[in-house]
């Protein structure tokens, strides 16, 4: 669905703006190097812009830190329409392991509605790219959404062991 | 020559009582205590007898006594100690600030304000330093009664305290989301037409709180995973950093083959991280092909990082006790055959670099530190190694199997950014070279991994550092109760190098200062604080609004 609304809004070259809003540098310098010769992203027509003002497509890296909410909401809102949001990273996704520490947020959702995640610590270029690809619609989702459940912690040993069954039940049915 | 000896009985001699005791647990540390009075003197005397500045180490021990403890460590580079001195102060006294005389404490400091509330007297510039602007003011994170997790309620449209311009300047703001730089911080400079005159500096935004996370909620063998993602950049090097000073706390020896292969993992990182750093270089002076040429060379490195660990970055591999993964015959054939054509690959580049004019005229000049200033200031690494100052702990204080490696420190003399450039491209070299050594000597035999037999006992210091591609990176850890350090204090190569950027960007153009801020290669993420520095000269031309707007008109 978004996809294909993507695909009808962005119809031409994406271009790119990156924002790292708390992140260890691990995701940015995969970022970048997804313009270097051996993955070239440029060949897709998607360019890194300086300025959100020229972006479709925010890449946002990292947990949101505290003095660094406000500034992402107005990266955000100095987009212009229409405009697509990316988390890249596992500390997009929440924050990872500095979710709930003293100058941390959370996960990129706190600061900006977010359209896609690009899992990894960091993500490989190629996941980069290839969650970009998905997003526009030019190659076919490959894997289906799992719907995981939060365990109460702590877990005893027969949560434990049902939870691992309850694992290879949903490998099972991906397969 | 300042042995631990005769440092000790020199202050000793001089301050007499103020001193109360002396550890030596080992060659490498020296542990002094000292009554707080006397701290500024001490501080002199050790600085007047060739030790170099590190970090200042707080930490919170109201729950056993009532006081506040300071730590301020040292380096001893030619004799090959750490000296470290710990002094405490109840939490209402103020104790003397030492940042007059040692500039590149000021930011350790003004931290410690912030986080711990202590108070410091004389201190030139006490403002805020790691909190956001509308984190309160009675609230001290890393105080031990403080939960990790709190969060005061935050307050919208609060502005940086920023330093006032001087007359005649207007402020031109970089940042915090700047083109060129690729983590938030904001720089305001103040500029007189194209020259800048000073500038302030307001970081800090990455700051994640990872000292309270490590010393609250994880144990010691989880720790060196969340030391790695300080930074993704050079993260093996704060894994090792703080394994090492845990290590060194508690006496643990590791064997030898994980030694070599923690020298070799360090390695890779640093050829890649010069080559990631000389592509950025270039792309912020607009020369592009710089770039992809570069991060062409690099890719491999990520490649076999990926063959060697498991990962591209973010290894995984340095743990307390050794490292996780063996380095077996045929990888260590991979390794050779991929550092032998990045050798090949750098000599074009090396070559093309030296070249090629355009370079030259970006950089020569540019960022002008005196070796004196880089000194005072103790700046680290590439950048003081570029101005001439033979300093690298990885022949000063030996560690891993660095003490087995033949190679020379390239030092040159330009006091420039293109030194920072010669220094690193030739550095790059030596890192290829270390690795082909250790990779010759290696023992084939005994264990990757030699783990904790007992608990470890709690109230045990130790300081490490560890050279990392940008300078050298200091942790400092106290072992404590519940299986977790009480204080794990880490000091990136960045802290130092920030502050003195301030001075390298006077006098120079706007227009280089992407290059020059790039050329301490930083990473704020490991620095995770912010400062505010001004340096300014008098003598500007001062202009009232009316003559400006007269002068506007009359040009049109």
């Amino acid at each position: 669905m978004l996809a294909n609304l993507a695909k009808k809004i962005l119809p031409r070259s994406l271009w790119v703006y990156h924002c790292n809003s708390g992140a260890c540098n691990g995701c940015d310098i995969e970022i970048l190097n997804v313009l270097t010769p051996y993955y070239d992203v440029e060949r897709f027509g998607i360019k890194v812009v300086g300025s959100p003002r020229h972006a479709d497509v925010m890449l946002i890296s990292g947990a949101v830190t505290r003095p660094t909410l406000p500034l992402v909401k107005r990266a955000y809102d100095a987009m212009p329409n229409p405009k697509l949001v990316f988390g890249i990273g596992s500390c997009t996704i929440g924050g990872n392991m500095w979710a709930d520490s003293y100058n941390v947020c959370g996960g990129a959702d706190q600061a900006v509605p977010v359209n896609y995640f690009v899992p990894g610590c960091p993500p490989r270029p190629e996941a980069i790219i290839y969650g970009v690809a998905l997003a526009l619609g030019l190659v076919p989702q490959q894997a289906a959404p799992v719907e995981l459940k939060q365990m109460e912690f702590p877990i005893d040993m027969y949560e434990r062991n049902k939870a691992w069954e309850d694992r290879n039940v949903i490998y099972e049915l991906l397969k | 020559m300042a042995t631990i000896q005769a440092l000790t009985d020199q202050l000793k001699k001089k301050f007499g009582n103020a001193v109360t005791g002396v550890e030596n647990p080992s060659a490498t540390q020296l542990f002094i205590d000292f009554k707080k009075e006397k701290v500024r003197e001490i501080c002199n005397e050790v600085l007047a007898q060739g030790g170099r500045y590190l970090v200042s180490v707080g930490t919170d021990n109201l729950a056993k006594d009532g006081t506040l403890g300071l730590i301020h460590t040292f380096a001893f580079d030619k004799e090959h100690y750490f000296l470290s001195l710990r002094t405490a102060t109840k939490e209402s006294e103020p104790i003397e600030s030492i940042t007059p005389d040692i500039p590149n404490a000021g930011w350790s400091e003004r931290e410690y304000m912030d986080l711990l509330g202590m108070k410091f007297t004389n201190h030139p510039k006490p403002k805020k330093l790691v909190t956001a602007d509308d984190w309160p003011s009675d609230i001290y994170p890393l105080r031990k009664e403080v939960p990790f997790n709190i969060k005061p309620l935050a307050a919208e449209n609060v502005a940086y305290q920023l330093d006032e311009c001087p007359e005649g300047c207007s402020i031109v703001p970089f940042g915090p989301y700047h083109p060129t730089q690729h983590e938030p911080a904001h720089f305001a400079l103040f500029v007189d037409g194209e020259t800048i005159k000073g500038s302030d500096y307001r970081g800090f935004m990455i700051h994640r709180g990872v000292e309270k996370l490590a010393q609250t909620q994880i144990s010691y063998n989880e720790i060196p995973f969340l030391a790695e993602r300080i930074c993704g950049i050079c993260g093996s090097v704060h894994a090792a950093s703080y394994s090492q000073a845990v290590e060194i706390a508690v006496g643990h020896k590791i064997s030898r083959r994980a030694e070599y292969i923690r020298t070799i993992m360090l390695e890779i990182e640093r050829v890649h991280s010069h080559l990631l750093w000389l592509g950025v270089a270039g792309h912020l002076i607009g020369f592009d092909t710089v770039f992809m040429q570069a991060w062409r060379v690099r890719e491999p490195i990520m490649w076999l990082g990926e063959r060697l660990t498991g990962n591209r970055k973010t290894y995984g591999m340095i743990v307390i006790g050794g490292v996780r993964r063996d380095i077996t015959p045929e990888l260590k054939q991979d390794i050779l055959n991929v550092i032998g054509t990045i050798e090949k690959e750098m000599i074009t580049i090396k070559n093309a670099i030296i070249g090629d004019t355009a370079i030259h005229r970006r950089t020569k000049d540019v960022g002008y530190v005196s070796t004196e200033d880089t000194i005072k200031w103790s700046l680290v690494g590439p950048v003081a190694r570029a101005r001439n100052v033979d300093i690298d702990v990885r022949r000063d204080m030996p560690y891993a199997a660095y003490d087995e490696m033949k190679f020379s420190v390239p030092v040159v003399d330009c006091n420039d950014v293109w030194g920072t450039v010669l220094v690193r491209v030739l550095e790059t070299f030596e890192a290829i070279s270390i690795i082909r050594q250790a990779l010759d000597k290696m023992p084939n035999d005994g264990p990757i991994l030699t783990p904790f037999e007992d608990a470890v006992p709690a109230g045990m210091h130790g300081i490490t550092a560890v050279e990392a591609p940008r300078g050298e990176v200091t942790h400092y850890v106290i072992t404590g109760e519940e299986n977790r350090p009480e204080r794990w204090r880490v000091r990136a190569p960045t802290y130092p190098n920030l502050q003195g950027v301030p001075m390298m960007l006077l006098n120079n153009q706007l227009a280089d200062v992407p290059i020059i801020i790039g050329s301490i290669d930083p990473c704020f993420s490991c620095t995770e604080r912010m400062e505010v520095v001004d340096l300014r000269n008098g003598g500007m031309k001062v202009m009232s609004q009316s003559e400006l707007e007269a002068l506007s008109r009359n040009k049109r």
